[in-house]
């Protein structure tokens, strides 16, 4: 099956950065396969979603979306195949969530056409994968952390995409909101069979539903793999710079962070 | 519904920019009247044109630089055109038309310098910037304008300032005309952005991600907007607020999309300021209040009513 | 020796507000109006006048004197630079600030009135007391007190006519200004006699609707004699004046303001406006437009 999203070697450099974002990095994203990216801040997670899509334009390296360098894609056609939830949104306009997610449908739409009813289906749809129906019609700020970023899924996924890309979705949510994200993008890829790539933040959260995780840190790949194979001890505390323990949880590994010993403490 | 009443109020406003004025026409003769037929008649017409267009280029230009706030006349086009009028006046150029086409230029050449500082953090145009270097070329434009004025021996100089706070006294059927061939342009472009448009709301990487080719549409926003302001400032001075407060109104009746937006925004715009200039025309006969007052006039409490709901919600 | 007792007593019955005296008649004067250039000149004060404005030019002997700036406003140093010990302005905003603060440096600074016919008189002897030369200034004074109330022509009152200062917008004269006086000291009606304020702006419409015979505007002197550009202008060509050509084209030295030539101004317009009740073809006479 050939790759919904493949990196090769890539590297990339900001315009006056001191270092690479990213060096040498390599991905593959493949229908019912659910990616996770991870690594501590400046890891070059972010810069890896940009160059992905086509937004950046790695030095060295490819980078091809369904196998045709992405930087090449058309927007509008692109958009029909990745659908991307990113980090921010500042949704300038007071708006219902139903015309939100309908935006999602943009990308089907030509210039001067009226949406159509298959639009709106696919908005329904959308809304019914996401658990979001009952919300339809109410404005988006009276929306709780959780519920917006169900809202923002279920808009990509309104796009119809084959490959959902999510940019650290978790972030602000509480417990039971990150769990139903979690959840909900292993439904898309086991029922819908989407590809998935996500960046998050949470190791653990990744290593239980996450088919393969790639460790970043400082722009270099640390690791690539199953979440067994990656998240091993001797990693994660070289990598995050932390003292961890590991436990197993569902077969998937688990990492508990240790206390600082009481000499270094401030 | 709402469509019916937007239109009914537009032929309303131009029905009695045609019937009423300083000078008593009799209806029964409003057709034959020479006032109405070369002076109200395509009065009217262009104040529509005016408003419609300062409504969609405010309408299009909100959406551009993600404040609601903004106005067309913060690009500093006024400030050009007022620059070029009193140059025009000042090396006295020849002709009844030497002042619209050097204000226009001077739109122009101050909507290329806002332009070049837009573009000055790369390839990808700034909206943050354009607004503050629109600020900025426009107070830069206004302080040469009020530095000409003073040093310069024609008395008629300081009459510029009149023209330069909007009027629509010198229309006529060739500015209508003119203006009806040339405003399609950049209305269309804006048109065809609506979708774009709305994406943009979301935020520029967003929006790209939803399909929209951001720098493209940027650009050509920012100039179909610009050029309809520079043709506006060209033929009828500086009318202030209806850029503003024509898309809120707008807004709140028709939502978001821009794509029912922009036309609501151009009957809207149309229909206000040909009401604005019948008041203009009537509320202080025979004298004639600028009609930048008159909107000026209407469109502060309107805006002020607008703030208060916008911080509510 | 009585004569100057009595030039004392005028002097002392003199002070008011606008003919303060510093005690002795000027003999250093910057005028900062053109009117009281040319009053000064006719009282026979014009060779103490030793600063001018950029517009004093009448009579040519005034354009020998140094000028000090435009006046709008008056360059204080530039002013002071003259070593007057008379300054005197048109009474005006900014004027009163000007003034004061010349006399701050101690010079002697006098506001004049001067908006209407009825202005000349006064003002004509205020300079007369400030130069000491009240009798010249008398003689002159009353010949300027008559202008207003000289009795029109009978013949055709009801010529009309508007002034049009600027044209986009359409600015007109009203009643408050001299130049409507003028016109009715020359035998014409304005149409715009009804708005009190010297002058306004008014929709092209109205000026249609009152149609006056004539369109009278201010030329510049230098320049020949056409229609305003205005005149090519598809909205005014509803104007049945502009339409026929029927232009005044008034020199801006003389009519551009009120001074002791204005009745020499009453004369002309009155000459122009007669000359063209008689005829048909107009032989061009100096001032006027061709009829198109």
């Amino acid at each position: 099956m050939s790759p919904l999203l493949q990196l090769s070697g890539v590297r990339y450099r900001y315009p006056g950065a001191e270092r690479d974002a990213l060096t040498d990095v390599s991905l593959s994203v493949a229908a019912r396969q659910f990616h996770a990216v991870l690594g501590p801040n400046g890891s070059g997670k972010t810069t890896l979603v940009r160059i992905a899509l086509g937004a950046l334009t790695p030095f060295v390296g490819r980078a091809d979306v369904d196998g045709r360098t992405a930087s090449t894609w058309p927007r509008q056609e692109l958009a029909r195949l990745v659908g991307v939830v990113p980090q921010r949104e500042d949704n300038l306009f007071p708006q219902r969530v139903r015309e939100t997610v309908l935006l999602g449908r943009y990308p089907h739409l030509s210039l001067w056409g009226r949406e159509r009813a298959e639009d709106h289906d696919a908005v329904d749809r959308a809304l019914a994968a996401c658990d979001a129906q009952h919300l339809a019609d109410r404005w988006l700020w009276t929306l709780s952390g959780g519920e917006y970023q169900r809202v923002r899924v279920a808009r990509a996924l309104a796009q119809e995409p084959k490959l959902l890309v999510l940019d650290e979705p978790g972030m602000s949510l509480d417990l039971k909101h990150e769990m139903g994200l979690f959840e909900l993008v292993l439904g898309l890829v086991e029922t819908q069979g989407l590809g998935a790539l996500m960046i998050t933040h949470d190791l653990n959260l990744a290593a239980r539903f996450a088919d393969s995780l790639l460790l970043l840190d400082a722009g270099r790949p640390v690791a690539f793999g199953a979440p067994g194979d990656v998240l091993t001890q001797q990693t994660v505390e070289t990598v995050f710079s932390w003292p961890v323990a590991m436990q197993t949880v569902d077969g998937r590994p688990q990492m508990i962070p240790l206390r600082q010993p009481k000499e270094s403490r401030a | 519904m709402r469509w019916t009443l937007l239109v009914v109020v537009a032929v309303l406003a131009l029905i009695a920019g045609v019937v009423l004025g300083p000078a008593a026409v009799p209806l029964s003769e409003l057709l034959r009247s020479d006032i109405v037929w070369n002076l109200r008649a395509p009065r009217a017409l262009l104040a529509f044109l005016v408003g419609g267009s300062l409504g969609v280029a405010g309408a299009g230009l909100q959406a551009l630089v993600r404040n609601p706030l903004a106005d067309p006349f913060l690009l500093g086009l006024s400030g050009g055109a007022g620059l070029g009028a009193v140059v025009a006046i000042a090396l006295h150029l020849p002709g009844p038309w030497a002042l619209p086409i050097a204000a226009f230029v001077g739109a122009l050449a101050a909507l290329g310098l806002v332009y070049r500082l837009g573009l000055i953090g790369g390839a990808s145009l700034d909206p943050r910037i354009l607004l503050l270097g629109g600020v900025a070329i426009g107070a830069f434009a206004a302080a040469i304008t009020t530095a000409i004025v003073s040093l310069a021996d024609a008395a008629e100089l300081r009459n510029a300032f009149l023209w330069l706070w909007g009027g629509l006294s010198g229309a006529s059927w060739d500015s209508v005309l003119l203006v009806a061939l040339y405003a399609p342009i950049p209305l269309a472009v804006l048109l065809a952005a609506s979708r774009p448009l709305d994406l943009l709301a979301l935020g520029e990487e967003s929006a790209g991600y939803l399909g929209a080719d951001v720098e493209a549409v940027k650009r050509r926003v920012y100039l179909a907007a610009s050029l309809l302001t520079a043709a506006a400032v060209a033929v009828s001075g500086v009318i202030g607020f209806v850029g503003l407060v024509v898309p809120h109104i707008s807004r709140l009746v028709w939502g978001h999309r821009h794509r029912s937006l922009l036309p609501a925004a151009f009957v809207g715009g149309g229909a206000l300021l040909a009401f604005a200039d019948t008041l203009a025309r009537t509320v202080v006969a025979p004298r004639e209040l600028p009609v930048g007052v008159v909107t000026a006039l209407i469109g502060v409490p309107v805006f002020a009513l607008l703030l208060r709901r916008w911080t509510i919600a | 020796m009585p004569r100057r007792f009595l030039f004392a007593v005028l002097i002392l019955a003199a002070c008011r507000p606008d003919g303060r005296t510093a005690g002795r008649p000027a003999q250093r004067i910057v005028s900062l109006l053109p009117s009281f250039t040319e009053i000064l000149f006719a009282i026979g004060a014009g060779d103490r006048i030793v600063g001018r404005t950029q517009w004093c030019d009448y009579p040519p002997a005034a354009l020998a004197i140094p000028s000090v700036g435009d006046g709008m406003p008056p360059n204080i140093e530039a002013v002071a630079a003259r070593k007057p010990d008379l300054v005197v302005l048109y009474n005006s905003g900014p004027n009163v600030t000007a003034a004061k603060q010349l006399e701050r440096i101690g010079i002697h600074a006098v506001l004049l009135d001067l908006n209407r016919l009825e202005d000349l008189g006064p003002a004509a002897r205020a300079l007369g007391r400030l130069t000491g030369l009240e009798q010249r200034a008398e003689s002159l004074a009353t010949v300027l007190d008559s202008l207003p109330r000289q009795p029109p022509p009978t013949s055709r009152p009801s010529t009309t006519l508007a002034f049009i200062v600027w044209d986009n917008p359409p600015i007109i004269i009203g009643h408050g200004s001299y130049l409507d006086q003028l016109a009715a000291q020359a035998g014409a009606r304005n149409v715009f006699g009804d708005i009190a304020a010297p002058s306004a702006q008014v929709s092209l419409e109205t000026i249609v609707a009152r149609d006056p015979q004539w369109i009278a505007v201010l030329a510049d002197s230098a320049a020949p004699p056409a229609p305003p550009a205005f005149a090519k202008r598809r909205e005014w060509r509803a104007v049945r004046a502009v339409r026929d050509g029927h232009f005044l084209l008034l020199p801006g030295s003389l009519f551009g303001r009120p001074g002791p030539r204005s009745g020499e101004a009453i004369r002309r317009l009155r000459a122009l406006l007669a000359g063209n009740e008689m005829g048909a073809q107009h032989a061009a006479p100096l001032h006027e437009a061709p009829r198109r």
